[in-house]
């Protein structure tokens, strides 16, 4: 007996890989992302060594930009700082403290990306283990797992991140052996990944429950697997193409979760440059430097479009029927 | 004339000079409507909560603008603007108080028929008084600095039991008495505090900003509701009859403040029309195209006013003078003033320089970011970790972040921890929250040295909670010299006192790094006029109209 074939199966790779590329949205995204993560993670120790030779947090308040034979001061006596140019230091302009926006934007990006990111692979997988069991196990367990994802999915997703968030930023996170402090970057990454889990875990489960009743899981009990040796290597391959394109879509929230959370004050730690961090630090001064809130802005917005788009994409790739989707 | 009266004369006459030469100013606001008009809602807004609206134990401008509106004391400061406004006349009081025993014991006269507004509905009794300052004590008051002075007062901050025998309340004959342990030259500045504001006797001994029924108004205003974080309601006192030019009436019939409204919002909202002032300055990077757009609504207002970080001295690594100074000789001053977008000018004195022959500009810590790294290798505290505290009221979060590179730039490692403003200032007075390093600031609420040296880094005055020396300075050898500066009259030896004892303090304590004299200009709505800005109360509500 074997199990139900799907396109993302053995062979189905290459059939979801060929209708990937059929894509042409698709494949422009992964070209932004890809170009994305390359200026963020390389590129950002490249720019600074190559071109401005001054890091994220370097402030610069007293100094200045030779242009058109004129010093310009970096930030003028009133505050202001100086705007976009076709310079290799200041390309985007500077903040109010100084420092260089576009160097800022490339680091910010990598602390976006990497909350975004991890956040997603803690969510799904904690969705996965908590899905599998549920649906597989099903009675009590179920009962208790599913009714604990209720409850957590009864607050108002932002509503709930900004409250545990708030409570961490204050006191930390110390729960047994994991002690956390107020300014640690993992914070937020599990604060985001806790309040999304049960938008994953809940289709999991579903589709779990469609699968258990199968023959492939029969055969397998009827052979004496183990309950976990069936959740690990019967079920769970059978889940990988909802996984991957969960974990796409999910990347996108946590990044857009990760800028609410630090334009709020108690996402990612002040001194640490994130898209978010650098909106919440920009906006006061809109007026007078949009470039601060507009480019971490259309940073975001590129990002999290691409990652939808290949989201997506991926799941009429790999399973045209499913039905996955992110309510948030 | 009798030595006492020969010095209060010279005092009162040093005191006028002084303030003559504060800096603070006034304007009528908006433009035309000379002539007040009576009527309307003054539409106002707040980035946060103020920290109270419990006299006993508001400390921020924006809680003693909304205090100054709705109660009273024995005395006032004179509801006027500039030098004017620092001069102490009676409220409560019918005259100002008759001063006996060498500058020791002064006696206080109630007016009659001023009454608490509703529910308590009675007259004003100097056993309210008595109980009013005794219970500063009891709440942990911020201002108990200013009457640990008074006999028995010590011992009541102990014990909190048996009263102050050192305050004497006659209701039968209306008068207070108030027997100092020491003459003090500035008691008469103290009483006029919004601390020593009339509260009815069984005010319960805890904050009664959100109590309704205890906000009990005895000014032309009253706070009819407040919902925290998102608004005040403050509408005419019902009971209020005017006693006083100094206690007027007000023209606003009242004033709604919408709170949580960001200085960029604020800006935005009285363009539009739907604001018609805000508590704080204008945004920083806002201000020079307001004042080209809106030259008429624009006001510079300044104030004595330190702005500083402050540095722990019980806390590593700032327990080693090496460090604090490192930290002074780091800081770029001029940068610090371009953060606040310029509106300011740059200090290393701990007074500000509206305070007459008692400012002496010093220069002891040029930039020399070289030799701060030099400090901080003597100190062997390289990477020492320092956590910087500040609010999040723009732009202080943008110099504490200034900070903490400095910091790092020096040789520690630092982070940076903020809160809202609503809970910054009680959290770092208290022991138990104490930063390393904070961002500071410090208004006169009088004008002399002593509200400065003295409140702030006498260490007699460390307390646990309502800590005003926040630094935790405490130098023996300069507490006796606060505390004969206290005792001198008013004038040029005494401020010889104070000018000396800040350069000492910076040059051998340097518990504080001050990098600016701050200004406030304000923008307002075009309907907006009366704008008084008194350098204790700040802007005076009572005096405001609206234009028909």
């Amino acid at each position: 007996m074997t199990a139900p074939q799907t396109a993302a199966d053995r062979g189905g790779f290459q059939t979801a890989w060929r209708r990937l590329r059929r894509n042409p949205a698709a494949i422009l995204s992964a070209l932004v992302l890809i170009a994305i993560v390359l200026a963020c993670f390389p590129g950002a120790p490249l720019w600074v060594r190559h071109a401005c030779n001054h890091g994220p947090n370097d402030q610069n308040i007293q100094g200045f930009v030779h242009e058109d034979g004129h010093r310009v001061p970096v930030v003028a006596n009133d505050g202001t700082p100086i705007g976009p140019g076709w310079r290799a230091c200041y390309l985007l302009g500077a903040d109010s403290n100084g420092r260089d926006l576009f160097v800022r934007l490339l680091y910010g990006g990598r602390v976006s990306l990497e909350v975004g990111g991890l956040s997603a692979l803690l969510c799904v997988f904690a969705a996965a283990i908590l899905g599998i069991t549920s649906g597989y196990l099903g009675g009590k367990a179920d009962s208790l797992i599913s009714r604990g994802l209720d409850l957590v999915w009864a607050f108002p997703v932002y509503l709930l991140a900004v409250a545990l968030a708030t409570v961490f930023a204050t006191g930390g996170l110390h729960v047994g052996p994991l002690s956390l402090s107020s300014s640690s970057i993992l914070l937020p990454i599990f604060v985001i990944a806790f309040v999304f889990v049960p938008y994953v875990a809940r289709p999991i489960r579903g589709q779990v429950i469609s699968l258990r009743n199968m023959e492939f899981i029969t055969a397998a009990e009827a052979n004496g697997a183990s309950t976990l040796r069936i959740m690990a290597t019967e079920l769970a391959p059978n889940l990988h193409s909802t996984v991957l394109v969960f974990a796409t879509l999910i990347v996108a929230n946590n990044i857009l979760t990760e800028a609410a959370l630090s334009f709020l004050g108690v996402g990612v730690p002040i001194l640490t440059p994130s898209w978010g961090n650098i909106i919440e630090q920009g906006y006061q001064t809109i007026v007078t430097a949009p470039a601060l809130t507009v480019a971490p802005g259309l940073a975001i917005m590129l990002t999290v479009v691409a990652l939808n788009i290949l989201g997506d994409a991926l799941r009429d790739a790999t399973d045209p029927h499913a039905q996955v989707r992110i309510k948030g | 004339m009798s030595a006492r009266t020969l010095t209060a004369a010279l005092a009162a006459t040093a005191l006028a000079l002084l303030v003559a030469a504060c800096g603070s100013s006034s304007s009528t606001g908006g433009s035309g409507a000379s002539t007040p008009v009576n009527g309307g809602i003054l539409e106002a807004g707040i980035p946060g909560n103020p920290d109270h609206l419990d006299p006993a134990l508001s400390y921020t401008n924006e809680g003693w603008e909304i205090l100054e509106a709705t109660n009273n004391g024995l005395l006032t400061f004179k509801k006027a603007a500039g030098g004017e406004g620092s001069e102490v006349v009676p409220d409560i009081a019918d005259s100002m108080p008759k001063v006996t025993d060498g500058g020791k014991t002064y006696t206080f006269h109630l007016r009659p028929g001023v009454m608490f507004g509703a529910p308590i509905n009675r007259e004003v009794k100097p056993s309210d008084f008595k109980f009013s300052l005794e219970r500063l004590f009891r709440v942990d008051s911020g201002g108990v600095g200013f009457f640990t002075g008074i006999e028995g007062a010590e011992q009541y901050a102990k014990t909190r039991k048996g009263g102050i025998s050192g305050i004497v309340a006659d209701d039968k004959n209306m008068t207070l008495t108030i027997h100092l342990t020491e003459p003090d030259g500035t008691f008469e500045d103290y009483m006029a505090t919004p601390f020593a504001f009339a509260m009815p006797t069984g005010t319960p001994d805890k904050d009664i900003s959100t109590l309704p029924e205890w906000r009990i108004a005895t000014g032309p205003y009253a706070i009819t509701d407040y919902v925290p974080h998102q608004k005040i309601e403050i509408r005419r006192n019902p009971t209020f009859k005017s006693w006083a030019p100094d206690t007027p009436d007000g023209h606003l019939d009242g004033i709604d403040v919408k709170i949580g409204v960001t200085p960029e919002q604020s800006v935005n909202m009285i363009a539009d029309g739907s604001l018609d002032w805000y508590f704080e300055s204008v945004p920083p990077d806002r201000l020079s195209e307001l004042k080209a757009r809106y030259p008429d609504q624009v006001h510079p207002f300044v104030r004595n006013n330190v702005t500083y970080f402050v540095m722990n001295e019980r806390k590593p690594p700032f327990d080693k003078l090496a460090v604090r100074q490192a930290v002074n000789y780091a800081i770029d001053r001029n940068a610090l003033v371009k953060i606040y977008g310029g509106q300011g000018t740059p200090t290393e004195n701990i007074l500000p320089p509206g305070f007459g022959s008692a400012y002496e500009k010093h220069n002891l810590y040029p930039h020399d970011v070289a030799k701060a790294k030099q400090l901080i290798q003597q100190a062997g505290a390289e990477g020492a970790p320092v956590t910087v505290w500040g609010h999040n009221t723009s732009p202080t979060p943008a110099a504490v972040q200034y900070l903490a590179g400095v910091l790092d730039q020096i040789g520690l490692k630092a982070t940076v921890k903020t809160f809202d403003e609503s809970v910054y200032w009680d959290t770092i007075a208290t022991q138990a929250g104490d930063p390393q390093i904070a961002f500071d600031d410090w208004n006169q609420d009088y004008p002399e040295g002593q509200d400065f040296i003295d409140v702030l880094l006498n260490g007699e005055h460390i307390v646990n909670v309502g800590n005003n020396d926040q630094s935790n300075t405490n130098v023996p050898e300069y507490n006796k010299m606060i505390d004969q500066a206290k005792k001198m009259p008013l004038g040029d030896a005494r401020n010889a006192m104070w000018a000396k004892l800040d350069e000492l303090f910076m040059k051998n304590d340097a518990g504080w790094a001050p990098f600016m004299n701050r200004q406030w200009p304000k923008y307002v709505s075009p309907r907006l006029h009366g704008l008084v800005f008194n350098g204790n109360y700040f802007e005076l509500f009572p005096s405001m109209y609206l234009s028909k």
